[in-house]
């Protein structure tokens, strides 16, 4: 890429301050330009997904909740397509459903208990639905088996009426409705918009709630291996700097010859005026520096049901030498991105980049014969995972199916397999 | 390729070095100008080579080292009222040592060579003439680069290349002198086989071998570092790795991140080969971690970076070994030294 290129690269703060002066559409269009071009990528990407799904919810048209629904499924998958190997796009997406979900059940318990008239359950209630029983209003942690059930054969009528939007009776009546809209539906999108900018505070808090964590698992003395340090990685150690002495190693395959500046400065500028020492690697090769290191951080990109984990690619080398010297490994991962979905063929055989800063095309015949892959990501088993420390603390595999069952409606876990209709 | 360093004093590079891996020794260039008067310029020559890493691996440094001995032993005379046996080793040979450690650590095989060239320099009896003495090391020192470099090279290689099936896809790490012979050799034999090299992309040696293999018409697929490791080394068949030194305990000196993949093949279940000639073998030191002999990258000894390097892969990683007289584990005793 041209270096001029870059200083034209969009923000992502510049485009969502920019959506409120857009159409939705062209908000959607723009962010899924980005997505496409990589230049929103990572945790970015669940902030943009947030964003742009409160703008679904605030200027598309919609009377009730299955419209809603079909609205944040269809700008999700959208989304989800542009950029398929960012999973937190999803997951952001089935939060969001999920919250409309909560929202709306909430309202008809809220309704049935007041006793209020029929016809305002009858708007927000698809017709298909069957009459639903007045009960103890549900929490968000994981609902029983029963109504889980109950879920999944909603869900499945959801499906058909979404396939054909015509079903809805509401539909033909969006403009006059508008104009009298029922006061629950102003009153579920205020609910839904606040409960997204929940998760939105989530997404920005998680790294320090995580780094809150810090100097639990740091100890004095310690010889931490960070691999390729995110932000999230970035913010533990500078909190656990602020309270114990030890050794970073920082290790990447960003390789620092010839870079204008010595990769990681700042963070290391940072540790350094704390007190502690770092050590920048220059190695492919991680099990030379291992009998030293006392554990190994780093974060993943998502993480999936089976509790393996998408990270940076080399990461899984750095996990599997410690775990092959006993020695604890630690994977920083936010709540929102737990992936309710094993991980597919496509990511456990990792995510191809630009080989060209390896190889120099320029060298003729000889490297053009050459199939070069130069991986972006690794997949690593739960096997090599000591602990996942989540904003919500630090936890094992064996109990990640709760997380997920507090964080997703089991009608919303098959999204992504909607994802092949177009 | 590596650039040239500039020259900086030694107190300022050893400055660098982290407190936790200051024991680890570090190649340094010393101006000729410093070294000790009896150095012969055969071996100060040698001695700069090794220490700007342009004589990097360890037969290539063995057999230059043994050249420049030659040279030494040729040009030696045995003052009045000493004898060969009794002055040599101390007055000459042992100066010429210490320069080249001083240039860089020794490696494994030259440790051996020279620990043989001793013994055979203390068998001639003391009233051994000059001439013969001297014709006699200067046979012996052929006969091993012969026997020890020449053709065990070219055995490991046709070992090798037999254990090489039709169809194969045989994995390797950055570049080794005998894994390209062996893939070329294999590939003279009209065996149509794949490879997988990774790489180092702080050496990027491994392209090199790449596009030698490539032009010999030997389908290739390189990736330029470590990243994805997993599902490489899993669709192979067999992982072959060059090595620097086997220790008395059977694990391998290699380049850094050696140990990492074979570790990732002996995990998915793919067999590790270590090829290696018998005179890289070290019976007398034990290593069971990367820390215990190693040497720091003098090019890449910064504050911004650090890198060691070789690593050490345990015999658990190991599934055999090839050397010129026999195949087997690394810790089963190979013949000689």
């Amino acid at each position: 890429m041209a270096p001029s290129q870059a200083a034209h690269v969009p923000t992502l703060d510049g485009l969502i301050k920019s959506f409120n002066n857009r159409t939705l559409e062209s908000s959607i269009e723009a962010l899924i330009f980005l997505l496409k071009r990589r230049q929103v990528k990572g945790d970015e990407c669940a902030k943009a997904t947030a964003h742009i799904l409160r703008q679904v919810v605030a200027k598309s048209k919609w009377t009730d909740v299955d419209q809603l629904l079909s609205r944040i499924q269809s700008a999700g998958s959208r989304l989800v397509r542009a950029a398929p190997l960012e999973p937190v796009i999803g997951n952001v997406v089935r939060r969001v459903l999920g919250l409309i979900r909560d929202e709306a059940s909430e309202d008809r318990n809220a309704d049935d208990l007041a006793s209020e008239a029929a016809s305002d359950i009858q708007s927000l209630t698809p017709s298909t639905h069957p009459p639903q029983r007045p009960g103890p209003a549900p929490i968000r942690p994981s609902p029983s088996v029963i109504s889980t059930g109950l879920q999944v054969s909603k869900s499945m009528f959801n499906l058909l009426s979404v396939a054909d939007p015509g079903d809805s009776p509401m539909t033909g009546a969006s403009t006059p409705m508008s104009q009298a809209q029922p006061a629950s539906v102003h009153a579920l999108r205020s609910e839904v918009m606040d409960g997204i900018e929940e998760i939105l505070d989530e997404i920005n808090q998680a790294d320090d709630q995580i780094a809150g964590f810090a100097d639990i698992q740091i100890h004095p003395g310690d010889y931490v291996l960070a691999y390729q340090p995110s932000r999230t990685v970035e913010r533990f150690l500078v909190k656990a700097a602020s309270k114990r002495r030890f050794t970073v190693i920082i290790a990447s395959l960003l390789n620092p010859d010839g870079a204008a500046e010595a990769p990681y400065a700042t963070l290391r500028k940072k540790l350094n005026a704390a007190g502690v020492d770092t050590i920048n690697l220059a190695s492919n090769g991680l099990m030379a520096y291992i009998p030293r290191v006392n554990k190994v951080i780093f974060s993943a990109k998502a993480v999936y049901q089976n509790g393996g984990l998408l990270v940076d690619s080399g990461s899984c080398i750095a996990a599997q030498a410690a775990h092959e010297y006993l020695k604890p490994v630690i994977a920083l991962c936010p709540v929102y991105k737990f992936c309710p979905e094993d991980p597919s063929d496509e990511v456990s055989r990792g995510e191809l980049g630009n080989p060209s800063s390896y190889v120099s095309y320029a060298n003729g015949p000889a490297v053009e014969a050459l199939d070069v892959e130069n991986t972006v990501t690794d997949y690593i088993p739960p096997e090599l995972i000591d602990v996942y420390l989540t904003n919500l603390g630090p936890q094992t595999r064996h109990h990640l199916a709760s997380i997920l069952a507090d964080h997703y409606k089991t009608e919303d876990i098959g999204f992504s397999l909607q994802l092949g209709e177009p | 390729g590596r650039r040239p360093s500039s020259p900086m004093l030694e107190k300022d590079i050893r400055g660098a070095i982290p407190d936790c891996f200051s024991h680890v020794p570090m190649a340094k260039r010393i101006p000729t100008s410093q070294a000790h008067k009896d150095v012969h310029p055969a071996v100060l020559a040698v001695g700069q080579q090794m220490a700007t890493f342009a004589l990097n691996d360890s037969i290539s440094r063995l057999k230059a080292t043994l050249l420049a001995f030659r040279k030494v032993i040729e040009s030696y005379e045995t003052p009045k009222g000493n004898s060969l046996s009794r002055h040599f080793v101390p007055h000459v040979l042992n100066p010429q040592i210490e320069y080249l450690t001083e240039c860089r650590p020794m490696c494994f095989a030259m440790g051996n060579a020279i620990r043989l060239l001793k013994g055979k320099v203390n068998k001639f009896d003391i009233d051994t003439a000059e001439d013969e003495a001297k014709d006699g090391l200067l046979e012996w020192i052929d006969f091993l680069i012969k026997e020890r470099i020449t053709l065990a090279e070219y055995a490991i290689a046709r070992n090798a290349a037999q254990s090489i099936n039709e169809g194969d896809t045989i994995l390797t790490y950055s570049r080794h002198r005998l894994v390209e012979k062996t893939l070329l050799e294999a590939k003279r034999d009209g065996k149509s086989f794949d490879v997988t090299v990774i790489d180092d992309p702080f050496e990027r040696n491994g392209q090199e071998l790449a596009k030698t293999l490539r032009q010999a018409g030997i389908p290739v697929l390189y990736s330029p570092n470590l990243g994805g490791l997993r599902p490489k080394v899993a669709a192979a068949s067999n992982v072959f790795l060059g090595g620097e030194a086997i220790f008395a305990n059977g694990s391998l000196h290699a380049p850094s991140g050696t140990a990492d993949v074979a570790m990732a093949a002996m995990n998915a279940g793919v067999k590790v080969i270590v090829l290696c000639e018998t005179i890289n073998f070290d019976r007398d030191r034990v290593s069971v971690d990367s820390l215990t002999y190693n040497e720091i990258d003098p090019e890449r000894n910064t504050a911004d970076c650090f890198r060691l390097l070789f690593d050490n892969t345990h015999d658990k990683y190991i599934t055999g070994v090839i050397t010129e007289f026999e195949s087997g584990g690394g810790n089963s005793p190979a013949q000689a030294i």
